[in-house]
């Protein structure tokens, strides 16, 4: 097909957005007419007045992608952002994802441009927006999820990224999205003190499907670092399921972390401190130093809740002695703390000076708590189906009869065999 | 900018609601472009963060508010003053941050009823950690008189031995419902089902 004029475009915009026929037909001509748009990116300007984002949403993605690649469209600031903006509350979640990649280049440009206004935060719902239509379901991971919670850390409004976060993802198209969605996933839950949903999905992180050491895998370690001894003192073994390329490198990349978690084991404060000085350039260029001195004021708590496993009653003197604390009273604020914050069961006597330990008094037979189970269980049924859909579904995949078909010995032609031969 | 999402919450005095009108009405005007900080009720969305006991938005809020807003606005400075007492843990520093301040008509019904709240948990806190504790340290974690503590703490079943200036706590009953209903028949069905499919 011959160059088409942009008028000419618009014209076939207009009339080919009424039924899904039509709009397929506008599509195919649309991807004919993309090296026209582009080299006439500059003029586009004009014509998106002509069109309808809510009707006209393939026809208007295709011209708003030529015009946000185009390196000088993109510096008219204000009306740009505006624009998208616009664009994204009215579009069509139908017809966006008839061009996913288009949409996506568009929010990408979008982000860049937030970013470098230095205004994050403008960017905050539109993307939150455009991640809602561009996901087929609640499930999908889409490239623009680890953008919008990029955005959210930037503009440190954390919690605004626990609305996306808290999906469950069934279903990732790029590996690399996983990798960043993750990482930035772990850092928000890390600004909000949630640090058990950090350390999974930093463990989501270091523990996916790698040929080769990449670098957000290596920074998400670190922090995992961290977060699991603030958790429980210790860092864990890798699983069975980490690749091996993970295990064989990610230590020695992270040794000054690997380091911090030894010392921590020792349980003395002034090694730990110690230990600090020594790699504090190291840890103040990772942007990790916050994390480190939540570490060390963890080793308070550490050292207190060891002494729950021994004693049934200790004085408040002793409590500071074992817990390197300055005095009793110390010890006093430290405990009420952590009986403030659930991690100990404890009651202080102040007429005797003393602290008596107790067990969780929890005994799970209450309303609340039964609600809490079964809704558990519930979870763990539904997820239990869709792990058996998805075995059910492998096992019909081409691909995967195709790499069993060629890994069984073979044997006699007669020999049963429950792949087909084609497969082989 | 319309503020009256806000604005309705706080008259209403639904103010557990405000710190979350308040973020999503501030994202909303941010993805306009609209140049929202100076008009922008900074105090009560601060405060409402400090009602909700949600002190990681209370400080990344007072993070990300120009530093001439904090210069220039004493009330601002107020508020945060009450978060910063919360989390570093200085329990009767809080009162201090609270009536140390003439508040505006505006905020005033909001810092009374955290202040009331944050009398409830203190002494429902003392109630669980505590067995024996002094008539000085009640007073100072109530931000009462001594008086006034050892009566507050006598209306609620404490006993105080007057030589030693000590009160015991007398732990409140917990009434933990225990009713079932038969919907919870039927969920015990279908997990024995699914165990043994």
């Amino acid at each position: 097909m011959a160059m088409e004029s942009v008028e000419a475009v618009v014209a076939h915009i207009q009339g080919l957005s009424g039924s899904q026929e039509e709009v397929a037909h506008l599509h195919s001509l649309l991807k004919q007419s993309e090296d026209a748009l582009r080299s006439q990116a500059a003029r586009l300007g004009a014509f998106f007045h002509q069109l309808d984002p809510s009707v006209h949403t393939l026809g208007y993605l295709f011209l708003l992608e030529a015009y946000s690649s185009d390196p000088v469209c993109r510096e008219q600031d204000g009306d740009f952002l505006l624009s998208i903006v616009e664009f994204i509350n009215s579009c069509s979640a139908e017809q966006i994802r008839l061009a996913p990649e288009k949409f996506i280049s568009v929010c990408k440009s979008f982000k860049d441009k937030v970013m470098q206004l230095q205004v994050p935060i403008q960017g905050i719902v539109p993307l939150r927006t455009a991640i809602r239509k561009l996901q087929a379901s609640s499930e999908q991971l889409t490239t623009l999820h680890s953008d919008y919670l990029l955005l959210c850390l930037l503009a440190k409004c954390y919690k605004a990224g626990l609305s996306i976060l808290d999906d469950d993802i069934f279903e990732v198209d790029q590996p690399r999205d996983l990798f960043l969605y993750c990482y930035y996933g772990g850092m928000i839950n890390i600004g909000l003190k949630r640090y058990r949903k950090a350390w999974e999905c930093l463990h989501n992180v270091i523990t996916a499907p790698m040929t080769t050491l990449n670098a957000i895998a290596v920074e998400a370690y670190k922090k995992y670092i961290l977060v699991s001894i603030i958790l429980s003192g210790q860092v864990p073994l890798f699983p069975k399921y980490t690749s091996s390329t993970a295990q064989r490198n990610l230590k020695s990349h992270t040794q000054p972390y690997v380091d911090l978690a030894n010392c921590y084991a020792t349980g003395t404060f002034s090694e730990l401190e110690g230990c600090i000085q020594t790699n504090l350039e190291k840890f103040q260029s990772d942007s990790n130093l916050g994390l480190v001195k939540q570490v060390l004021s963890s080793l308070y708590k550490r050292n207190i809740q060891r002494l729950t496993q021994t004693y049934l009653t200790l004085s408040l003197q002793d409590i500071a002695n074992a817990a390197q604390l300055k005095t009793p009273r110390e010890a006093e604020m430290h405990v009420l703390q952590m009986i403030q914050d659930g991690e100990i069961f404890a009651t202080i006597n102040q007429k005797d000076g003393m602290v008596s330990f107790h067990e969780d008094p929890e005994q799970y037979i209450t309303c609340g708590m039964i609600e809490h189970i079964d809704s558990s269980i519930h979870r763990l049924m539904a997820l239990s189906k869709k792990l058996g859909s998805l075995d059910e579904h492998m096992s019909c995949d081409p691909a995967y009869l195709t790499r069993i078909g060629k890994e069984r010995p073979r044997f006699d032609f007669d020999e049963f065999d429950s792949v087909p031969h084609k497969f082989l | 900018m319309d503020l009256s999402p806000i604005q309705n919450a706080v008259a209403s005095g639904s103010y557990a609601t405000i710190a979350d009108a308040c973020d999503e009405l501030m994202l909303q005007v941010a993805s306009r472009g609209i140049a929202y900080q100076e008009d922008w009720p900074f105090t009560v969305h601060l405060l409402g963060h400090i009602f909700a006991n949600d002190l990681n938005s209370a400080r990344f809020l007072w993070k990300s508010i120009p530093q001439g807003f904090k210069e220039s606005k004493p009330e601002l400075v107020a508020a945060w003053r009450i978060g910063q007492c919360l989390w570093t843990r200085d329990y009767a520093g809080v009162y201090d941050a609270i009536r140390g301040f003439e508040w505006s008509p505006e905020v005033a019904g909001l810092v009374t009823a955290f202040s009331e709240n944050y009398t409830k948990k203190m002494f429902q806190l003392l109630s669980s950690a505590y067995s024996t504790i002094g008539v000085a340290d009640v007073a100072h974690f109530l931000g009462m008189s001594e008086d006034e503590a050892t009566n507050y703490a006598l209306q609620h079943g404490w006993t105080l031995d007057s030589s030693s200036k000590m009160l015991t706590v007398k732990k409140p009953k917990i009434i933990t419902e225990q009713k079932l209903d038969p919907s919870k028949l039927q969920r015990l069905t279908e997990y024995v089902f699914h165990l043994e499919h």
